[in-house]
């Protein structure tokens, strides 16, 4: 083939004569030969195979294809052609079809003819008839992308003013400035706000909204006797401070932030102390974190001045996402996780969703492509995620003093540790020449407490293993360096650490082969290094001098593809080559003879051999180290964001998204559309181990003037009370969103929230002290037939329980219920049916007690494969990316397991038991208690009697009273007053 | 079932003059409207417009069946997945010039789990090709049983996928994505169309028993869809749907008392609040998960099938039986309506799938060998019964295999998404055709190159709907299956 394309460039070059002019773009006058070849050859090629998708209809990635002008203008990627330069023609390049280019046409690879004539017209300098006047066939090119006035009047990015409530007729409603809001647009669309709703509504409605839980029939009693004017405002209070609080509000933002403590994908790796950020999120609520700061935290709790555990624990936030640890395509992949950032942030705390500009202009809101990349910008320098390690993880103390106490108790214990070991070394020495077993070479054993750690992943060259999280770790079966622990014979890595033992001072040679790359490191130098891919066969080696004793070695190996192998063998002063790696032989003599280490050995003849003094410190010896490598504990460890330095890599616009082509290069800045200036992003001192960019962007996020942020988190909190946003898409308030029912309001809720100095507790505290929260659910009739939707806010909108409370409500009214806080996540039951569907069933799902079982949902571990049937059933949130709203939906399936699985007959046990303790033995009474525990108010007779009927029925069915009282348990769990609020 | 008939099982009285069916689903909570946008047809946009209405003022079963916009080939899809990755070289895709360089190392860019490499041991096919039919397709003696059947069949060789590792060549055969969390195309079908079968989910999916596959329930999510569109893991035997059997203590007639109490105490409860649709939905939920409990096992229960039929599918020897039984079960659910079917041949790791990078030999032979049978038997027996022309068929991995081996020796084959062979069958394929090529070595798709979208789309085409304008509004942009750019159906293989 090359051949043949040489002869026909050639071949073009002679006939047209171009030799002397091949490079220049001006199309003279072409001869009639090339008129001629080019109607016959070019263009019946480009019309059938290229202008579909790039003609006058479409103009895939910007290029047309039907003009000489257009092609030489090119598309996103460039030039199409240059004339007279084949090579340099991308044209040209995606036609040949070649592994990892772009393939054009896409379906199917042009004739190998038609191949060589385009690259001949190319080479021609492309004439094309009757274009010589490139001005003649004008390109439609890509025009600016443009923000008009419209745009910039778009209500969300007008600044945040605080309008005064309007004047409203019915003034004796209105109990704070909400009130006259919401009234103001109930009278001009002539509409009544419905009566107050109940006490008993009104105390079961605020606690599940501020904790996830029903009243206990106590607090319900207690309220409605409570006839003090502030009776409801004391209860407010009351539940603002509890600590259940957080663990309502802090599972809304965990939604948000697309919270779980898994990767997804085929591994579904569990993330190293993800809990910690859940933990984080529930204090910072109950707390009352001002929301200002818990932004900063949490997109640079790391480049805070005040940076403390809780602010690096934050950043957990950058590490929540998914994660492909295999990917097809690494640089790709890492964009991927870039978006992850770029949607999560803007989503979350902008309310837009600036990640649909990632392959082009935004099609609806005014963000251009550039925008995405400056917000890229901001993240490029993190350190991609691997799953923990040094990047990925920081040690975390509760204090200054508490860092500076373990760097000591370390140090000290570090100490100690060695000298015991130079004085096991030398009882063991001392035994090895008395048993004169160290003259027995085919038994010697050279290593010591050797450990592996094994990695799955390809690499070229030996990597930084000390990044990278192991795939699995352990310790060999015999002391020598030894591949077998691998899963595969393909892209894997091994680090062996341990200790060498050099019998007496001296010079000893040590050599190397492997397949593929490895290095040996002796007392912490490298002696060997023979890196990158080979086979094996060119065996390297070193001469070092070695003080006898215990000296440390590390070897590390990987292998790419293709053969694999590893030889290490040493010699010297009184010994020829030994092996320090498994040998092929000698692993089949390994499994029949194994050789015991030393420290067996000598507890089986180390009395005899050293004497019962000698021997028994060295027992002692051996508690010691044991005793001392426990003191050395690994301090606590958060999840956390890390950076490559000060120094930020450019980040260039890809086109189409593409890694592969790069356009501009941008620098962080904020969204055009907001007027925003480029950031000051002061110089970071020498040595700081970040830019400082994510501090600058969480400081406009949350900076007075953002007009986005405020409302947006206003918004959340308004939604979360009354079931839907003042803008129903509240992580979209693009030109697409919703508009919002009532502008004014979450303006001034907005600049309430900055008032507060971001507190939410005050927020919380006047919304749900309003008239407008405290309305009745019922309906009216001729409201419903004007506002459906409730646009107006006429009632107070019914709602099902989200799936935890649901399940935290079973709990909770069967008296199982264990209201244990933070920690590891727990792992309820899951059946066997479901376990069933995973690759390996049960994998990554552990078991925990019986009380841990009966924790709050929010606690459970969050395996993005696998989740508790209740929760997935009633619609838990999808955790792969920002979820803003959870769906209610209503199955069959959920009837099935609400009235068989066995979480739901276990519970209607313990229901049922709970009666029978509570309520003693009379049925009415047992049936009273029940109907009360989960509708939170007493029953009606007609309704006590319908319990009664049904435990009576059964009875008479032949149902023992225990079994019916508990069908009569189930019965209550499952009815509609239970699961939905007033 | 005649849903007019009074069934004595069901407690009396309507609720609020609404048939069951209206209230059976719910997709509640803001934004889900939008859900039900995409499919308006034209006036799609308009639907956006009004969609809190769905919400509080109608009433919308997400599940309840919806005629297809455009006329429709194919009711219902069977998906037999053969998991792992079958080497297309060694079943459909012949390649004879690939037996003589048996042993060579040849110049050749391959992709798999091992990386990118520019050279590779050819090994020939293990097996020998014959040619079957009218249509003359060359067959490998992997599948004798299949091979009868191929002129019902059209072969794609031509496919290609994004990523030749399994966690995300399985997730983008399943939802088009490589990236984890958007929803599958038994979700898209059945958010599409719904399922006619409202004792049965509409998309269910049947596992190998020896595990499900990697990344288990990501392929069969819903994503960011409802859970309503997830797909139903359903078992052969025993307890087929999770949850559909009774406690041991409760017979059915206990349990209708417990739901005739349950209802009254809902309807009281709905009195004061009958605007509320979704509280009557809730109550119609348990009078359809009773009527599962009835209906259901009775979907999975064969024993009415002959002798002759379960001989069909290879239920009369051991190694057929798993497979058989499901693909029998398959038959039996589409049948009742069920829209999507999802069958693993193949589960857990290694060679229990079709993932031979050890033993080529052994691990397709075993896979081939229990499927082979049960699966001829399946297109034979909907053939028969006129099913086959509105249910549509897929085989196929989530990639094929290399032309050469992956290790040093033996005859495993690495992962290849460059190019690989699916094919389908019955609603509206064409039978005894082939389109689409691979080089000569089998290795890459040079001809009619069709990625996992075009599948996709001709899925959806055959269902009678316009992979274009099935949308579902979800983070800022009307998502669709077959991606922001969109792709065309194979249009060589419809008729």
């Amino acid at each position: 083939m090359p051949r043949l394309h040489l002869t026909a460039i050639t071949l073009a070059c002679l006939t047209f004569g171009l030799l002397d002019t091949p490079g220049r773009a001006e199309n003279v006058a072409p001869s009639e030969e090339q008129v001629r070849f080019f109607e016959s050859k070019v263009r019946p090629v480009l019309l059938d195979q290229c202008l579909k998708c790039h003609g006058p209809e479409k103009q895939k990635a910007g290029l047309r294809l039907d003009s000489r002008a257009a092609i030489l203008a090119g598309g996103e990627t460039g030039p199409a052609v240059v004339p007279g330069k084949p090579e340099e023609s991308l044209l040209l390049t995606v036609i040949r079809h070649e592994a990892d280019a772009p393939k054009m046409p896409p379906s199917k690879k042009l004739p190998t003819l038609a191949i060589a004539d385009l690259t001949r017209w190319v080479e021609m300098g492309a004439p094309w008839p009757g274009q010589q006047d490139t001005g003649t066939v004008p390109v439609k090119r890509r025009t600016a992308f443009e923000i008009t006035d419209k745009d910039r009047a778009h209500w969300a990015f007008q600044p945040v003013r605080r309008p005064a409530p309007p004047k409203v007729k019915g003034q004796t409603w209105v109990k704070n400035p909400i009130d006259g809001f919401v009234l103001a647009g109930l009278e001009s669309n002539g509409l009544a706000p419905n009566p107050p709703a109940t006490k008993a509504e009104l105390i079961r409605r605020a606690t599940y909204d501020l904790t996830g839980l029903p009243p206990s029939p106590r607090d319900v009693e207690n309220f409605l006797a409570d006839r003090a004017p502030n009776a409801y405002e004391a209860l407010i209070d009351r539940l603002l401070a509890s600590p259940r609080y957080g663990e309502k509000w802090g599972r809304h933002w965990l939604d948000l932030v697309r919270y779980a403590e898994t990767n997804s994908y085929e591994r579904d790796g569990a993330k190293p102390n993800a809990w910690r950020y859940r933990d984080y999120v529930i204090r910072a609520f109950n707390d009352d974190k001002p929301f200002d700061r818990f932004v900063r935290e949490q997109l640079a709790g790391d480049e805070l001045p005040d940076a403390n555990n809780d602010s690096i624990v934050a950043t957990s936030y950058y590490r929540l996402g998914i994660w492909d640890d295999e990917p097809a395509d690494r640089e790709l992949a890492r964009y991927d996780n870039l978006d992850d950032l770029v949607a999560t942030t803007s989503q979350v705390f902008l309310g837009l969703t600036v990640d649909c500009a990632r392959c082009h202009d935004h099609k609806l809101d005014p963000i251009p492509q550039k925008d995405y990349y400056r917000l890229v910008s901001f993240f490029q320098n993190v350190n991609p995620y691997r799953n923990g390690g040094p990047t990925d993880e920081a040690p975390i103390f509760p204090d200054d003093k508490a860092r500076l106490a373990h760097v000591r108790m370390t140090a000290e214990a570090e100490k100690r540790r060695n000298s015991i070991r130079d004085e096991l070394t030398a009882i063991e020495r001392e035994f090895v020449v008395k048993t004169a077993e160290g003259r027995n070479e085919a038994t010697a054993i050279d290593l010591e407490d050797l450990k592996y750690r094994y990695y799955r992943d390809t690499w070229d060259t030996l990597p930084d293993f000390n990044a990278i999280k192991p795939e699995s770790a352990g310790s060999l079966p015999k002391p020598l360096f030894d591949l077998s622990p691998r899963t595969r014979d393909d892209a894997f890595g091994f680090v062996f650490e341990g200790s060498l033992i050099v019998p007496k001072d001296g010079q000893y040679t040590f050599s190397l082969d492997s397949d593929d790359g490895s290095r040996l490191v002796i007392a912490g130098k490298t002696v060997l290094e023979y890196d990158g891919i080979h086979g094996q066969g060119d065996e390297k080696s070193v001469s070092v001098a070695l003080l006898a004793g215990r000296q440390p070695i590390r070897l590390e190996y990987f292998q790419h593809g293709h053969g694999l192998g590893l030889t290490v063998a040493w010699s010297g002063p009184n010994f020829s080559r030994r092996l320090l790696s498994m040998a092929e032989s000698q692993k089949a003599l390994a499994q029949v003879r194994p050789n015991s280490p030393i420290a067996r050995r000598i507890a089986t003849s180390g009395v005899v051999v050293l004497g019962a003094k000698q021997h028994a410190r060295y027992v002692k010896l051996k508690a010691d180290l044991e005793a001392v490598a426990k003191e050395m504990l690994p301090p606590d460890r958060a999840l956390c964001v890390t950076e490559a330095g000060p120094d930020a890599p450019e980040t260039f616009v890809l086109l189409r998204g593409n890694p592969q082509t790069k356009g501009d290069r941008v620098e962080p800045a904020f969204l055009t559309v907001l007027g925003a200036t480029s950031p000051n992003i002061p110089k970071p001192p020498i040595g700081a181990k970040t830019t400082g960019r994510r501090k600058a962007l969480a400081d406009w996020i949350v900076a007075a003037d953002n007009p986005l942020t405020p409302r947006v988190m206003a918004n959340r909190v308004w939604q979360h009370h009354f079931g839907r946003g003042i803008v129903r898409s509240s992580s979209n308030f693009g030109l697409q969103g919703d508009k919002p029912t009532h502008p004014e309001l979450l303006d001034w809720l907005a600049s309430e929230l900055v008032a507060n100095q971001w507190h939410l507790k005050p927020l919380h505290r006047l919304i749900m002290t309003s008239s407008a929260y405290q309305m009745s659910s019922k309906p009216q009739e001729g409201a419903l037939a004007s506002d459906p939707t409730n646009d107006h806010l006429w009632r107070f909108d019914m709602r099902r329980l989200s799936a935890e409370e649901v399940r935290d409500s079973i709990l909770a009214v069967t008296g199982r219920l264990k209201l244990k806080m933070y920690g590891p996540g727990v792992y309820p039951t899951i059946p066997p049916e479901v376990l069933a569907g995973q690759s390996i069933p049960g994998a990554g799902w552990s078991t925990s007690t019986p009380e841990d079982e009966s924790r709050r949902s929010i606690y459970i571990h969050v395996k993005r494969s696998l989740m508790v049937p209740i929760l997935e059933s009633f619609d838990a949130a999808e955790t792969d990316r920002s979820s803003p709203n959870r769906f209610a939906t209503t199955q069959p399936t959920q009837a099935l397991a609400m009235l068989n699985s066995s979480f739901m007959n276990q519970q209607a046990e313990a229901l049922a038991a709970r009666l029978r303790a509570e309520a003693g033995s009379d049925t009415k009474r047992q049936v009273e208690l029940a109907l009360k525990l989960v509708t939170s108010r007493s029953p009606t007779d007609a309704e006590a009697r319908r319990g009664l009927e049904l435990i009576a029925g059964l009875g008479s069915q032949g149902l023992k009273p225990d079994a019916a009282l508990k069908s009569f348990c189930l019965v209550a769990l499952n009815i509609n007053e239970f699961l939905y609020i007033d | 079932m005649d849903r007019n008939a009074h069934d004595p099982s069901q407690p009396p009285g309507d609720f609020c003059r609404r048939t069951r069916r209206e209230f059976l689903w719910e997709a509640g909570a803001g934004f889900t409207g939008l859900a039900m946008a995409g499919m308006l047809g034209d006036g799609f946009f308009a639907g956006q417009a009004g969609a809190a209405e769905v919400d509080k003022g109608r009433f919308v079963n997400p599940l309840a069946p919806k005629a297809s916009p455009l006329p429709a080939k194919a009711k219902s899809v069977i998906f037999l997945f053969m998991y792992g990755g079958p080497s297309q070289v060694d079943t459909f895709d012949y390649k004879p010039k690939l037996y003589g360089l048996d042993g060579k190392t040849i110049a050749i860019k391959t992709f798999g789990r091992g990386g990118k490499k520019n050279e590779g041991r050819v090994v020939g096919p293990k097996w020998k090709f014959k040619q079957y039919g009218q249509s003359g397709k060359w067959v490998s003696d992997l599948f004798p049983n299949i091979a009868t059947c191929v002129d019902d069949i059209a072969f794609i060789h031509s496919l290609t996928a994004d990523s030749p590792i399994h966690g995300s060549a399985m997730l983008q055969m399943n939802t088009g994505k490589i990236l984890s969390g958007s929803p599958c195309l038994g979700s898209w079908v059945n958010y599409g169309l719904g399922s006619v079968n409202e004792n049965l989910p509409g998309f269910v999916v049947m596992l190998d028993p020896t595990g499900g596959p990697i990344s288990g329930s990501k392929n069969w999510s819903s994503g960011y869809m409802p859970a309503s569109y997830q797909g139903t893991l359903l078992r052969s035997g025993g307890n087929p749907v999770l949850d559909l059997k009774r406690p041991e203590d409760m017979n059915e007639s206990t349990q209708r008392k417990l739901l005739d109490t349950l209802h009254a105490y809902n309807s009281d409860h709905l009195t004061h609040r009958a605007d509320n649709s979704n509280l009557a939905a809730r109550i119609a939920s348990y009078e359809m998960a009773f009527a599962m409990q009835r209906h259901a096992p009775e979907a999975v229960d064969i024993q009415s099938e002959s002798a002759e039929t379960k001989a069909l599918y290879g239920l009369d020897q051991e190694k057929t039986r798993d497979f058989g039984r499901r693909c029998l079960l398959a038959r039996r659910l589409v049948e009742r309506g069920v829209r999507f079917v999802q069958l693993y041949a193949g589960g857990a790791h290694n060679d229990s799938n079709w993932d031979a990078h050890g033993n080529l030999e052994s691990n397709h032979n075993y896979h081939a060998g229990r499927t082979d049978k049960p699966v001829a038997g399946l297109l034979k027996d909907l053939k028969r019964r006129g099913l086959l022309d509105d249910t549509l068929v897929i085989w196929g991995g989530e990639f094929g295999r290399q032309p050469t081996a992956e290790n040093a020796s033996g005859t495993g084959r690495d992962h290849n998404a460059y190019g690989f062979t699916m094919w389908m069958a019955g609603g509206g394929i064409k039978g005894g055709t082939t389109v689409g090529e691979t080089d000569e070595l089998g290795s890459a798709a040079i001809t009619d190159r069709f990625h996992v979208k075009n599948l996709h789309a001709t899925v959806l085409a055959q269902l009678g709907v316009n992979p274009e304008r099935l949308t579902y509004f979800y983070n800022g942009l009307d998502q669709k299956l077959v991606g922001v750019e969109g792709a065309e159906p194979i249009h060589q293989i419809m008729s």
